[in-house]
Formats: C-alpha cells, sequence, structure tokens
C-alpha cells in the first residue's frame, strides 16, 4: 500500500505527488489559458449560484487556475519538472516587489543563500496570500460558507481559515503563520482583513518575504459559477515602498475531484535538496 | 445509619447509575438536535471532550476511568502478540508518540484530545476542523466510495445520517498514530465507524467502533461526552509546532510571544556577512 505519509515528507514529493493526479483531475482544466475576466465581466450576475442570505454562494472546490496556466507555461518551455513546479509566479504576481532598500538585500541574501529556511520548505502553513498564489495552483482548496462563516480547507498542508462575518475586531496578543481573518460583504464580493502574521512566512522559494506587519485585504468576487476574480492587497510599511496587488483567476474543479489529504514533517530527506550555498546548515556540519 | 436506609441509598445510586447510562444509551433520541433549512440536523459549534481518556483510553493511575464500554470490563481486546507491543509502547512513549513529533493524531485520539474542535456544515457540506496540528477531515457522503489504496493521518471520512445521529466510516488510517499516550495501538487495518449524536443543546455523545483483525481479537467500542464551548468569540486557534533549540519540534501557541518574530534587517545583514 503506498504510504502517502512516507512519500510526502518533502515538499518536491508532495507536488509530484500533485501532479500525478492530474491527469484525472484536470480534465477540465485543459482548455487553453482565457484571458483573466475583468471587473466589467462580472455585470451578469445571473448564473452566479446564492446562499438563502443572498450573498454569492463560493463554496465549492476551486484552483489557482491563474497559477495553473503559468505553472503549464513552464512545463512546455522545457524547464525541468522541478523547475517548472517550483520557480514561477502567477502573471497576476507584480515582480519585482517594491522593497525598502535594507529589506531588498534581506531578500537577495535569502534568495543566494538561505533557501533552505523558506518555511515551506519546513512544512510550516504558507501564510497569506502565498496559501492561494503559490501551492494552491498545484493543488485545491474546499469552500464551506453559511451565513455566519466562509472556511477555506486548502489541500496544501491541511491548512484552514475559518473566516467569521460577525464584524468582530483582530485580537490582541494573537501572532499566527495565517494571521487573523476577518470577512464582511461588499455588494457581491467578500473582503478579509487579514492581519496579527507571527513575521516568519515567505511569499515564495525566492526569498520573497513580509514580516509581522504584513496587513492584506483579500477580495473574492464570483464572475460566474465557476470562476471566482481573486485579489490581495498587500501592505507592510516595514518592508515595502508602497502596498502592491495580486491578481489571480481561482476555477472550480470538476465535480468528480476532491481534496486528498496531504501529509508533510520536517523533512530530513528534503535537507539533501539544499546545498551549502543555499544555507543548508546540515550539509556544514557534516 | 440502619441497614434498611443504607439499603435504599445503595438502591438511589444504582438507579441513578444505571439512569445515566440509559440517557447515554437507548434514550439518547429523544433530543430534537436543531437542523439545516434543508432538515439535516445542525452540529455546527466548537466541541471538546472533557474526559482523560486522551492520556489512557483504558483509564488507570493519572487517566481515572476507561471509556471502554465494549467490552464491559474496560479493557481493549488485544491480541496476545499485540498486548506485548502495547506494553512496549508504553515503555517508550516518552521518546516514540507518534503525536510528540507534531503529526496529526489521527482518529479517533484527535476528538478526544484537550483541545476543542469545530463542526462547519452547510446544506451538502460537512467538515470537522480540529485544533490540534490544524487537522480537519472533509466528512464527504457516504455515497461516494473511500479513497482506497492511500493512507491519511486522519484517515478518509465517509459519512451519513442514521435519523438525528450521524454516523462516519473512517478508513485509509495509516499505522503511524495511536489511540492515546499511553501506547495504545492500531495497525494500518484499523476502520473505525464514529456515531455522533446530541444529548442536549450543548452535549455530544461520541462513540467510537474500532475493527482491526492484526491488533484486536475483536470489535470495541469507547464512548465520551463532548461539550459545546459557548464562549462569545471562541475560536479555533491556529496550532503550528516549530522545531525548536534542542532540535525536538514544540507546539507554540499564537497568543505565546515567542510565537512572533520581530524583524530585525540589520542583525540578520549582520550575521549574513559573518557567514559568507
Amino acid at each position: 500500500m503506498l504510504k502517502i505519509s512516507q512519500f510526502c515528507r518533502s515538499a518536491i514529493g508532495g507536488a509530484i505527488l500533485a501532479i500525478v493526479w492530474f491527469p484525472a483531475g484536470r480534465a477540465g482544466a485543459q482548455a487553453p489559458a482565457s484571458p483573466a475576466p475583468t471587473v466589467q465581466a462580472r455585470e451578469d450576475t445571473s448564473s452566479i449560484p446564492r446562499l438563502p442570505d443572498g450573498h454569492p454562494d463560493l463554496q465549492g472546490l476551486w484552483h489557482n487556475d491563474s497559477g495553473y496556466q503559468a505553472m503549464m507555461k513552464n512545463m512546455r518551455s522545457g524547464k525541468g519538472l522541478a523547475v517548472a513546479l517550483a520557480d514561477f509566479h502567477a502573471e497576476g504576481f507584480p515582480l519585482p516587489l517594491p522593497y525598502l532598500p535594507e529589506a531588498d538585500k534581506v531578500r537577495e541574501y535569502r534568495k543566494l543563500h538561505d533557501v533552505y529556511h523558506d518555511p515551506e520548505g519546513h512544512c510550516h502553513v504558507p501564510g497569506v496570500p502565498r496559501e492561494t498564489e503559490q501551492p494552491s495552483s498545484l493543488m485545491p482548496f474546499q469552500i464551506i460558507q453559511d451565513e455566519k462563516y466562509v472556511v477555506i480547507l486548502y489541500e496544501y498542508v491541511h491548512d484552514v481559515r475559518i473566516i467569521p462575518e460577525d464584524g468582530s475586531p483582530h485580537p490582541k496578543r494573537y501572532w499566527a503563520w495565517d494571521g487573523d481573518s476577518r470577512g464582511h460583504w461588499e455588494g457581491d464580493t467578500f473582503v478579509v482583513d487579514v492581519s496579527n502574521f507571527n513575521g516568519r512566512s515567505w511569499l515564495d522559494m525566492e526569498g520573497n518575504f513580509v514580516d509581522e506587519n504584513e496587513h492584506v485585504v483579500e477580495r473574492y468576487t464570483m464572475t460566474s459559477r465557476d470562476a471566482i476574480d481573486y485579489t490581495a492587497l498587500v501592505e507592510d510599511p516595514t518592508v515595502f515602498i508602497k502596498p502592491w496587488t495580486i491578481h489571480l483567476t481561482l476555477k472550480r474543479n470538476p465535480a468528480k475531484d476532491q481534496i486528498v489529504y496531504y501529509d508533510c514533517h520536517e523533512g530530513e530527506r528534503d535537507v539533501q535538496h539544499y546545498t551549502q550555498s543555499e544555507g543548508n546548515k546540515a550539509n556544514k556540519h557534516e | 445509619m440502619n441497614k434498611r436506609s443504607f439499603s435504599m441509598l445503595m438502591m438511589a445510586t444504582l438507579l441513578a447509575a444505571s439512569g445515566s447510562v440509559v440517557a447515554l444509551g437507548r434514550n439518547a433520541h429523544a433530543f430534537s438536535p436543531p437542523k439545516l433549512s434543508d432538515g439535516t440536523p445542525d452540529f455546527r459549534g466548537i466541541w471538546q471532550a472533557q474526559t482523560s481518556a486522551y492520556l489512557n483510553i483504558e483509564g488507570g493511575a493519572r487517566a481515572r476511568k476507561s471509556v471502554v464500554v465494549d467490552p464491559p470490563d474496560g479493557k481493549i481486546p488485544y491480541l496476545p502478540e499485540a498486548l506485548k507491543q502495547r506494553a512496549k509502547n508504553y515503555q517508550n512513549r516518552a521518546t516514540t508518540d507518534p503525536a510528540d513529533n507534531c503529526f496529526q493524531a489521527g482518529v479517533p485520539r484527535t476528538v478526544f484530545l484537550p483541545k476543542p474542535f469545530q463542526i462547519v456544515q452547510s446544506v451538502g457540506h460537512l467538515a470537522i476542523v480540529y485544533t490540534d496540528d490544524h487537522a480537519y477531515r472533509m466528512v464527504l457522503p457516504s455515497s461516494i466510495p473511500h479513497d482506497d489504496g492511500i493512507d491519511f493521518f486522519m484517515g478518509d471520512s465517509r459519512g451519513h445520517w442514521e435519523g438525528n445521529t450521524l454516523v462516519v466510516d473512517v478508513t485509509d488510517l495509516g499505522d503511524q498514530t495511536w489511540l492515546d499516550a499511553a501506547g495504545n495501538y492500531h495497525s494500518d487495518q484499523l476502520h473505525v465507524v464514529e456515531r455522533y449524536t446530541m444529548l442536549g443543546p450543548d452535549t455530544m455523545k461520541y462513540e467510537a467502533t474500532m475493527d482491526d483483525s492484526m491488533v484486536y481479537a475483536r470489535r470495541w467500542t469507547i464512548r465520551v461526552l463532548l461539550y459545546r464551548d459557548k464562549t462569545p468569540g471562541a475560536r479555533i486557534e491556529e496550532d503550528e509546532c516549530i522545531d525548536g533549540e534542542d532540535g525536538v519540534w514544540h507546539h507554540v501557541s499564537p497568543t505565546d510571544p515567542r510565537a512572533l518574530r520581530r524583524h530585525d534587517f540589520k542583525a540578520e545583514l549582520a550575521q549574513a556577512a559573518k557567514s559568507q
């Protein structure tokens, strides 16, 4: 019997596992990339499912289609599988990010010499918006919604966000990888204010990062039954000169798809993938 | 106290005791839980067991009472060889309990940990989100077959309603989880059937029947009570482990100041220059 828990010990293993499943799970995603829907495209809201309270019904299994398309483009360009899986951003990710000078030096150092410390390689939850932008282009997430909460259950690292809509404020003395999410509706758009980060999250495997002063405003707008327009405004006054925005299209997975549980543990097998120059202390001690 | 009043007292105690057993058992369906708009029982909320079963299912020194209700002696019906393995597990528990690696605790162990979990539900959907290691389970309808062939820490759950009782069939559990902190264990052949029944607005009966012919001589069942967390604004807090300086992973609460890492770019760059 295949032991997913063993196979998934490394992030790479998990990613490969995900890609192996694609032929079955992604039948509907093989169509050529369509341009990202514009704000105007959401004027016809008649096809959007709604809950009894009138809000758009976001429930279902979704994936970051913009990231998926970027990954497929990478694959087609002939880069190796590992590179194609790891080294990409969706087009809506505004590289290069507007760093303050000192923070940019930190980013550069982390990229060149310290990727070993990317928390994702150590199985930590990726934080916001990395959870939506990076791994979810490989792995889907489930939304369950009622009149009080929108709950997002990510396949990746079994990360969960339970987002209340009761107008309650962020807590004090709470510092989390995923921060603290509070949502509200602005018309048909679900807006999530995310604060209370713990200052440990990176944005990718390239050294891009945020610190404890990160603040995110996410906007989820259904443009049709099977598409959500997603933006995340990221501000962090100690890292960036100015706020910046990610723009992605999330698409609904085929009806037969379901979450496949993802297990990840501090990867003693992953250590070998990092060289000394990447900051692998384990190798230095050998 | 004379003989007669003593026997009256005994009688009353016995009656009360048997009454509570009945309340937990056959008459449990008397309470009619609130319903979702499609008539499905509404189990939404934050729940937590208040039991020492997480220490030892069979009870004992620190864990007072066995939660095993079948067999009636409160003992897990291990096969002889498995009993030896359990003894070994107990002896080495300080270093070999899988939960100490911050692994997800599995089913049913996660359910009766001293940490709350939230039942998330809407028409057609049910998921259970645990505090411990941010584990969650999607309880898909029984009409969708199990995802056989792959093992998961939290197994693969399929649910259906029998009256007001949620029955969850759990397969695809691995052999890297234990049942408690005392070394009680199972193999990857474990099959669990859970039954969730609300006894009142804020109380839930939880029963789990374990079947694993590699380890147990027969099926056996535990029963614990779950209580609703009614604290205003109660939430499931993030639970991540951080590798400590001792090389061991530790749960660090997001309310613990050690969870926060304040940026210090000058120090980071100075450290970087030194290590070049």
